[in-house]
């Protein structure tokens, strides 16, 4: 039975726990991190840390108010990147979960082609292995019923793991609470993913690439198939 | 327990489970490809059963809180017109099961199919309330099969109860439903709705041998005696196996297998989670302890 992840971000404090843990489970080592005038820490998704809370600030009625957004893959059910590969066996999806699994043969692909399909901007490469890697849904414990490493640590409830149906009712019971005092409360894609988020306010002020938007006319498909790549590219030359 | 309610949905997710124990303890592969085809049919059976028919018992509240059990008065309804139709789907599962067993299961089959055994002597059989005697079966093959048709109409039926005291206290070691003892018990997460952290500890269920109900107990408690010194009730592991333990007493020596889910994706079916801890169960009796139930595998009962 696929499975589903709800992040509702009204309940993440930033404790950072999940990336912790995430990195640990790995076993990935430490990656030098820079002060970029925020809390976030790393800067961003790398090879190295396929977790990352990222934090924005926002003034809200004159006061600053911290934004907290636990990134990561959302396991696409018809995952651009997986469309976008061109080496037999580098992105396969786990029938049983739906988990979107990389292996070792990404090595081989074109990591702009791959990246540039995300809509969500997740795939990294290793400098040294060219592999790319993502989250892969700690698919060696979900496979033993155990519950992935992020949603394990959680303490506040924030990551939630289970059936896709369970977690879309969980979703839709969450949102109905959340929109009583924020009203612009909303579930990212859950139609398009198997990582749900509920954000309270504009996506954009979450995080550049935490919702896929297309522009009116193309249908969700082709945008999510990488006709919005290059645009996405820019973006990213832009952000430096 | 999650249940879907539907018996093919039901059947299939303990074959599943029971493939993936299988397949994490090898040397339980034979136990499991017995036991899971049984257990998976009884699901079905169970989920294809009548439930309570007619007004639910009325639950005294004041009573409840002493002690008395639902259906101290009343006991289940009869199940015995069911069996017959069990026993066509059921033995046959079971005769595949245990093929030392066959003969004297058909042996049974025929025997109900043909008037020569009574239903309601079958299910007294398995509540042990009368010696009854069926030519060419033993008398414990008689127990295991008669417990085994009997179970899932008696589930079906606690299921409807449960509901009728879930918000009532009761924190003792007997079923609250029927007063059985408990043969299993599991730790389970619960999400807490308050913006508090959430508890990593998890609740205590008791889950219980005779009609499969499960009801909250203390933590640090023996469900037996009521002893709650910390400094008799421990714990034993098999090496390997994190998430099982069994809770024991050394006051009433005796002892409760318990099944940490709180990491769990699912809950796993108690049968098959059970199965999986049979080394455990004879470790923890080899150190001299007694369980509060067994199981249709546990070794002497
Ligand atoms: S699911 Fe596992 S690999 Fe993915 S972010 Fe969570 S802990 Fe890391
Ligand atoms: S989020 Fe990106 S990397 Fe993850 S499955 Fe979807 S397209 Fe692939």
């Amino acid at each position: 039975m696929p499975k589903a992840f709800l992040i509702d971000t009204t309940r993440c404090t930033a404790c950072r726990g999940c990336q912790v843990a995430c990195k640990e489970w790995k076993n990935l080592p430490a990656v030098p991190t820079k002060q970029t005038g925020t809390h976030q820490n790393p800067p961003d998704l790398n090879p190295f840390n396929l977790k990352l809370v990222r934090f924005s600030e926002h003034m809200v009625d004159n006061k600053v108010a911290w934004y907290f957004f636990p990134d990561q893959c959302r396991h696409c059910l018809e995952a651009p990147c997986k469309q976008a590969s061109s080496v037999e066996g580098a992105i396969i999806q786990d029938a049983a979960t739906g988990a979107v699994i990389y292996t070792e043969k990404t090595a081989q692909e074109d990591f702009d082609v791959i990246r540039g399909a995300c809509p969500y901007d997740i795939p990294r490469q290793n400098p040294q292995t060219k592999q790319i890697v993502k989250c892969d849904m700690c698919i060696d414990r979900v496979k033993a019923n155990l519950l992935p490493m992020c949603v394990k640590t959680c303490a506040m409830g924030a990551m939630n793991f289970g059936e896709r149906a369970d977690m879309l009712k969980l979703a839709a019971e969450r949102l109905a609470v959340v929109k009583k005092t924020a009203p612009k409360a909303r579930l990212l894609n859950p139609d398009d993913v198997a990582v749900i988020f509920l954000v309270a306010d504009e996506p954009k002020k979450y995080h550049e690439f935490a919702v896929a938007e297309g522009p009116g006319a193309m249908t969700r498909k082709q945008v999510l198939a990488g006709a919005f790549a290059p645009f996405r590219r820019l973006a990213r030359a832009m952000q430096g | 327990m999650q249940d879907s309610g539907q018996p093919a949905v039901e059947a299939q997710r303990i074959l599943d489970e029971a493939a993936r124990y299988a397949d994490q303890t090898p040397a339980l592969e034979s136990l499991f490809a017995a036991f899971g085809p049984v257990l998976a049919e009884r699901a079905r059976l169970r989920a294809e059963a009548p439930g309570w028919r007619g007004e639910l018992p009325t639950v005294d509240a004041e009573r409840f809180s002493q002690g008395v059990f639902v259906l101290a008065d009343s006991g289940f309804q009869d199940v015995s017109p069911e069996l017959p139709a069990a026993a066509v789907r059921l033995l046959p599962v079971m005769e595949r099961a245990f093929p030392a067993l066959a003969e004297e299961l058909a042996a049974l089959g025929r025997a109900l199919a043909e008037g020569g055994l009574e239903p309601e002597l079958l299910t007294r059989a398995a509540f042990s309330e009368a010696p009854v005697s069926v030519p060419g079966v033993s008398r414990d093959t008689l127990r295991f099969a008669a417990s085994e048709l009997v179970k899932p109409f008696i589930e079906r039926q606690a299921r409807d109860i449960i509901g009728l005291v879930t918000e009532l206290p009761w924190r003792r070691g007997m079923c609250p439903v029927c007063g059985g003892a408990p043969n299993f018990s599991l730790l389970r997460k619960v999400r807490d709705e308050s913006e508090f952290i959430q508890a990593h500890g998890g609740q205590r269920l008791m889950h219980c041998s005779v009609c499969s109900s499960q009801w909250r107990c203390k933590r640090v408690s023996c469900p037996a005696c009521g002893n709650e010194n910390p400094e008799e009730l421990f714990n034993l592991r098999v090496e390997g196996r994190p998430f099982e333990r069994a809770d024991i007493c050394r006051a009433c020596k005796t002892y409760v297998l318990c099944l940490d889910t709180v990491e769990f994706v699912d809950i796993p079916d108690a049968d098959v989670a059970a199965l999986a801890m049979l080394p455990l169960d004879l470790l923890v009796r080899k150190e001299g302890y007694a369980p509060l139930a067994g199981h249709p595998w546990s070794p002497g009962i």
